[in-house]
């Protein structure tokens, strides 16, 4: 019963001393508002990264397996790498063949040349030489009119499926299918138009900015065996089975290319899951450093408060004085301040909290994916009050261990 | 000595001394006072500056503990008890009456008179029901709502009278309690103690003025931390009209 009555009391008591100086209490949780809007802009950057990450790399499956030339994360070792033979199409209609019926193995081959329509031009289109199984593999599907088709490959026909930003490029709101385009110096006819992918942040590649033509009619229109660097996607049938299908398509390659026991792979398998690694450790490490500054903020912030505690206990010395005279604990005291900082400082994480939210919505409308999740919320609440505990408790320790007759005596 | 032999002693204290350090100096405030003070008694501590008064009543009013000798309170030893065991002594048993009025200023009347309550826990509804009682009998009901400094001295002392009574005190100390009033207001407070004595109260004053120790039935003097005299005045009616005079007389260099 006493200990409910004290903090019922004690959190009128700092209502009230906070609403005695506003101006004073607004100043003081300046600083802790900033440190929480740091903290959770930097949380929800975080997420945001991640997401866009994600939407990006998506499209390139968690069930898939690539078989490359070049692993995707090369640093200083990229040299080593370099007298690898290319992928060619030969290899993968090979690796097909060996996994008939078990899994989907799709080839693509990619250069980039200047789009035009008209008088419309668009610089440097990714060109993607494909075959009809890459929706199944990325899980994209035209929007507009088809994709390629077994026949477009087997008799190489000069038909292009576009991505949105091509589209939107050369055509506008105008319809785009069926019309005539030149890819270089080519002609094709627009078959198809993609759905909008989005999440082209972070040096990856813009998924709209694509044209897909077949892999047949690419050989032949852009380039001979010299600069064939093929991508090999193979689709795992189910997420389970993934490492033992790496191992088989290891070996298959392996045996394609007539490699010793002895001899090192010439060739590499990529997944998507290296990737994120790759990436949740850079991210990671801007993640701390965002962190590690907010800290500081709120390491200043939370000064502040201490500062303003230390004058609040002493301009009521002779109020603590009263109130030990007439029975006040020292618990009573130390509660009555230690709330009223941790008031102060949750009315700036709400604040805070207010002005992120806003933030979050500009940094989501133009810049990447970013949301503020109940976590966040729950954890920026938790911070502020913490902080101003830990602010709060030594000014409001001294003022508890006031001696009364002292206190009563201060002017 | 008074007779206590028939009546139950409230409190007791034996031998007590105090003995602070101010820089390298030992000041020694009480050097052994013995008393006993009874249930229902009015009694005025007297006594210069320096005499160990104020220390006195600090350590009756639980604030202060002494250095040696012991302290009864209603028949416990209060000189081995904890600061939280003391507190909650100053809260029920103690009720303080200061020179300054040391009400809240931000807080009504209302709530000034109920802080006793709320520190020891007694839930809202009987607050409110004990903070009022205490708010009419000292005549103040209409000025509830209202804070410290919409009041006159005289009023604000009343409340403050109201918030030592509010818990049923074993002991009302008042500190010089007409010290920061007018002559007039000064003897309406006094009065009020008057009454408050007629109806059981154990009154303790601490004042260095005659004519408001007459008002108690006892006198005890203190000088140099020691106990000088310690008189029970023959019950009589006090008239104010003389203690009026007496000051009027004492302005104007008649006395």
């Amino acid at each position: 019963m006493r200990t409910t009555l004290d903090v019922h009391e004690s959190f009128k008591i700092a209502i009230s001393a906070i609403s005695a100086n506003k101006a004073r209490g607004a100043l003081t949780s300046l600083g802790i508002i900033i440190g929480i809007v740091a903290v959770i802009t930097t949380m929800t950057a975080f997420n945001g990264m991640q997401s866009a990450f994600r939407q990006g790399a998506g499209a390139m499956g968690a069930d898939v397996i690539y078989v490359s030339r070049m692993p995707w994360i090369t640093m200083n070792d990229w040299f080593t790498f370099r007298n690898r033979p290319n992928l060619n199409l030969a290899e993968a209609e090979k690796l097909k063949n060996a996994f008939e019926g078990r899994a989907i193995v799709n080839p693509t081959i990619d250069t980039r040349r200047d789009l035009k329509y008209r008088s419309e031009i668009l610089e440097g289109v990714t060109i993607i030489g494909t075959t009809e199984k890459l929706p199944i593999v990325t899980n994209r599907m035209p929007e507009y009119g088809r994709f390629l088709m077994p026949f477009d490959m087997q008799y190489k026909k000069k038909v292009a499926i576009i991505g949105y930003d091509v589209a939107e490029g050369l055509f506008g709101s105008a319809d785009p299918l069926n019309k005539v385009i030149n890819i270089g110096r080519q002609k094709f006819t627009v078959a198809g138009a993609m759905e909008r992918q989005g999440g082209n942040t972070f040096g990856g590649p813009n998924l709209d900015r694509q044209v897909f033509i077949p892999v047949s009619t690419f050989v032949k229109v852009f380039g001979g065996r010299r600069f064939t660097d093929v991508d090999i996607a193979v689709k795992a049938p189910s997420l389970a089975g993934m490492e033992d299908l790496e191992y088989e398509v290891i070996g298959e390659m392996r045996k394609i290319r007539k490699l010793k026991p002895k001899e090192d792979d010439n060739f590499s398998i990529n997944k998507l899951d290296s990737l994120m690694g790759a990436f949740n450790s850079v991210v990671g490490v801007v993640l701390a450093i965002g962190l590690l500054v907010t800290s500081i903020a709120l390491f200043v912030g939370g000064i502040g408060v201490m500062n303003i505690m230390f004058v609040s206990v002493t301009e009521r010395t002779r109020e603590i004085g009263i109130r030990k005279a007439i029975g006040a604990r020292r618990r009573s005291i130390l509660m009555q301040f230690l709330f009223e900082s941790a008031v102060i400082c949750l009315i700036g994480g709400v604040v805070g909290i207010a002005i992120a939210t806003a933030l979050t919505f500009v940094i989501n409308a133009t810049l990447m994916p970013a949301s503020i999740s109940a976590g966040i919320l729950v954890a920026a609440l938790i911070i502020s009050i913490t902080v101003g505990v830990v602010a709060g408790f030594v000014p409001a320790y001294k003022g508890s261990s006031l001696d009364p007759i002292e206190a009563l005596r201060y002017e | 000595m008074t007779e206590t032999a028939k009546q139950e002693v409230t409190l007791a204290l034996r031998n007590v001394v105090k003995t602070y350090v101010m820089g390298a100096e030992e000041v020694h405030a009480l050097s052994g006072v013995t008393l006993d003070i009874a249930k229902n008694e009015y009694v005025a501590i007297m006594g210069p500056s320096g005499s160990g008064k104020s220390t006195l009543m600090n350590i009756i009013g639980c604030l202060d503990v002494p250095t040696g000798g012991n302290y009864f309170l209603a028949g416990e030893r209060v000189d081995e008890k904890s600061e939280s065991e003391l507190a909650e002594i100053r809260n029920r048993m103690i009720g303080f009456v200061f020179q300054t009025f040391n009400l809240i200023p931000r807080a009504n009347i209302l709530h000034n008179v109920e802080l006793p309550l709320i520190y020891g826990g007694v839930p809202k509804a009987a607050r409110r029901v004990l903070a009022k009682r205490a708010i009419e009998q000292v005549g103040l009901q209409d000025r509830m709502l209202h804070k410290p400094n919409e009041l006159s001295g005289g009023q604000r002392q009343r409340v403050a009278i109201a918030r030592a009574l509010v818990f049923k005190p074993s002991i009302i100390l008042a500190d010089e309690p007409t010290g920061n009033l007018d002559s007039r207001t000064g003897e309406e407070i006094m009065r009020m103690l008057d009454d408050l004595h007629a109806n059981g109260q154990t009154i303790i004053l601490v004042t260095h003025e005659n004519y408001i120790a007459a008002h108690a039935s006892r006198s005890i003097r203190l000088r140099d931390g020691l106990i000088e005299s310690d008189i029970a005045a023959a019950a009589q009616p006090i008239d104010p009209g003389q203690a009026v005079r007496t000051m009027e007389m004492k302005s104007t260099g008649t006395i």
